[in-house]
C-alpha cells in the first residue's frame, strides 16, 4: 500500500505542475481569483507536506502541518463555490436574486444538517484530537458538497449553461469533495482501521479532480451549432399555440 | 446510521455530478425542436374537455385527462429546452463589444430565464392536474413572457448577425 501511495503522491505533484502552469497561462486569476490561489496554494502546501514528511520526522508537527493546510484549503474550497456562484448567474440578472436566496436558504438548512452530524455522529477515534478535527471536516465538507449539488440542480432546473471552464471547476472540485466527505464520514466512524483505504481514495480522486480540471481549462469552448433551427412560420405556429395554451 | 446517510448522500453527488457532465455534452447539441401544433391546439381544448367530462365515466375522463397532461408536459418541456437554448445563444451575444447588442442579448437572457421559471410553475401545476384531474390550473404568465421574449430575441437577430441570427429568425 505505501509504494502505491507514494506513487500516487508523486503522480499528484506531477499533474499539479501542468495545471498550475494552465492556471497561470490561460490568466485564470482575472476571473478565478480564489481557484488560482486554492489550486497554486495545493502545490505548495502538497511539496511541502511532502518535504516535511521526508526531512522532518516528529508526527505531531507532521500532524499539524497537515491539517492546519486542510483548515485552509476547507476555507479556500468554500471561496471557489463562491465563485462558481457568481460566474454562473453572472449573466442573469432576473434569476441571481432569487438564487441568492434560495442559496442563503440552502446554506442554512445545510448548517443545521452539520450540526446534527456533528452531534449525532459517534467516533471511532481514540485520540479526542483527532476525533475532534475529523468531525469537524466532515461537516464542512457536508456544506460544500451541498452547496455544491444545490448548483448542479439549480442549473439543472433553469437550464443555465455552463462555460467550460466554470463546470470543469465545479465538476472537479464536486467529484474530490464527495469522495473526501465519504472518506471522512468513514474514518471517523470505524477509526485508524480506515485510514490507509481514506488516504488511497483521497489520493485517487484528488488527481482525478486535478486532471478534471486540466481538460476543462484546456480544452477550447465547444461552439453552438444552430444548423438544425426550425423555419420561422413553424414557430410562428409554435408560438401561437402557447399562447392559446395561456389563454384557453 | 449517520454514517450511512452521509456516506449514501456522497455518493449520490458524485452520481449527480456525473450526470451533470453527461447532460452538458448533450446539451451543447440541442437546438430549437419543432411542435406538432394542430395536435396540440386539440390537446389544449378546454371545451373538448368539459365535453369529455359531461359525457364519459369520471373514471375514464381522469385517464384521458392525464393522457392530454403527458403530451403538455412534454409540450411545455420542449419550451422550456428553447428557452434554455435561447439562453444558450444569448450568452455570446451578451459579450458583444456593441453596447446595444450587449444590452439586447441581456434583455434576451434575463426573458429566457424567466421562461424557465414560468416553466416549472408550469410543470407543477399540470402534476397537480395529474393527481387531481378535475382541476383547471393554466400556466397564468408564461405566454406573455414567451411573446416578450420573442420580440426581443428578433430585436437582437437585428443587432447582431451572427450566432444568435438564426435564433432570432426561427422564434
Amino acid at each position: 500500500m505505501k509504494p502505491l501511495m507514494a506513487n500516487l503522491v508523486l503522480a499528484g505533484i506531477a499533474l499539479q505542475l501542468p495545471l498550475a502552469a494552465s492556471v497561470l497561462g490561460k490568466r485564470l486569476w482575472r476571473s478565478f481569483p480564489i481557484f488560482a490561489t486554492y489550486s497554486l496554494s495545493n502545490l505548495i502546501v502538497t511539496l511541502g507536506l511532502y518535504a516535511l514528511r521526508r526531512g522532518v520526522h516528529v508526527p505531531l508537527v507532521n500532524f499539524y502541518a497537515y491539517w492546519i493546510c486542510e483548515g485552509l484549503s476547507v476555507l479556500l474550497g468554500f471561496g471557489v463555490v463562491y465563485e462558481l456562484f457568481r460566474e454562473l448567474f453572472r449573466p442573469y440578472d432576473g434569476l441571481r436574486r432569487m438564487a441568492a436566496a434560495a442559496f442563503k436558504w440552502v446554506l442554512a438548512g445545510l448548517v443545521a444538517l452539520a450540526c446534527v452530524v456533528l452531534y449525532a455522529q459517534s467516533s471511532g477515534e481514540q485520540n479526542p484530537l483527532m476525533s475532534a478535527v475529523l468531525v469537524t471536516e466532515e461537516t464542512a465538507r457536508i456544506v460544500e458538497v451541498g452547496l455544491l449539488v444545490f448548483l448542479f440542480a439549480f442549473s439543472r432546473a433553469f437550464g443555465l449553461h455552463w462555460r467550460q471552464n466554470v463546470f470543469g471547476i465545479a465538476l472537479g472540485l464536486g467529484v474530490f469533495t464527495s469522495v473526501e466527505l465519504a472518506g471522512i464520514a468513514l474514518q471517523t466512524h470505524i477509526g485508524p482501521a480506515a485510514f490507509q483505504a481514506f488516504n488511497l481514495a483521497r489520493a485517487l480522486s484528488f488527481n482525478a479532480s486535478l486532471l478534471i480540471w486540466m481538460v476543462y481549462i484546456l480544452a477550447p469552448e465547444r461552439i453552438t451549432s444552430t444548423a438544425e433551427l426550425p423555419q420561422r412560420a413553424q414557430l410562428e405556429q409554435w408560438n401561437q399555440a402557447i399562447m392559446e395554451l395561456i389563454h384557453q | 446510521m449517520t454514517t450511512m446517510i452521509v456516506v449514501a448522500l456522497a455518493l449520490g453527488a458524485v452520481a449527480l455530478f456525473y450526470t451533470a457532465a453527461r447532460n452538458r455534452s448533450k446539451q451543447s447539441r440541442n437546438s430549437f425542436r419543432p411542435v406538432d401544433v394542430q395536435a396540440l391546439r386539440t390537446l389544449l381544448d378546454r371545451d373538448d374537455e368539459i365535453f369529455l367530462r359531461e359525457h364519459v365515466s369520471y373514471r375514464r375522463f381522469c385517464r384521458l385527462k392525464r393522457r392530454r397532461i403527458s403530451v403538455t408536459v412534454r409540450y411545455v418541456g420542449r419550451v422550456a429546452g428553447n428557452a434554455s437554448v435561447v439562453m444558450r445563444l444569448g450568452e455570446s451575444a451578451r459579450l458583444s463589444p456593441d453596447p446595444e447588442v450587449a444590452r439586447a442579448a441581456a434583455q434576451v437572457l434575463d426573458l429566457a430565464a424567466q421562461i424557465r421559471v414560468q416553466c416549472l410553475l408550469a410543470f407543477v401545476k399540470l402534476g397537480a392536474e395529474f393527481a387531481l384531474p378535475s382541476l383547471q390550473l393554466t400556466p397564468a404568465t408564461l405566454a406573455l413572457k414567451y411573446q416578450a421574449l420573442r420580440d426581443n430575441v428578433m430585436r437582437l437577430g437585428a443587432l447582431e448577425m451572427q450566432n444568435v441570427a438564426p435564433a432570432a429568425v426561427a422564434i
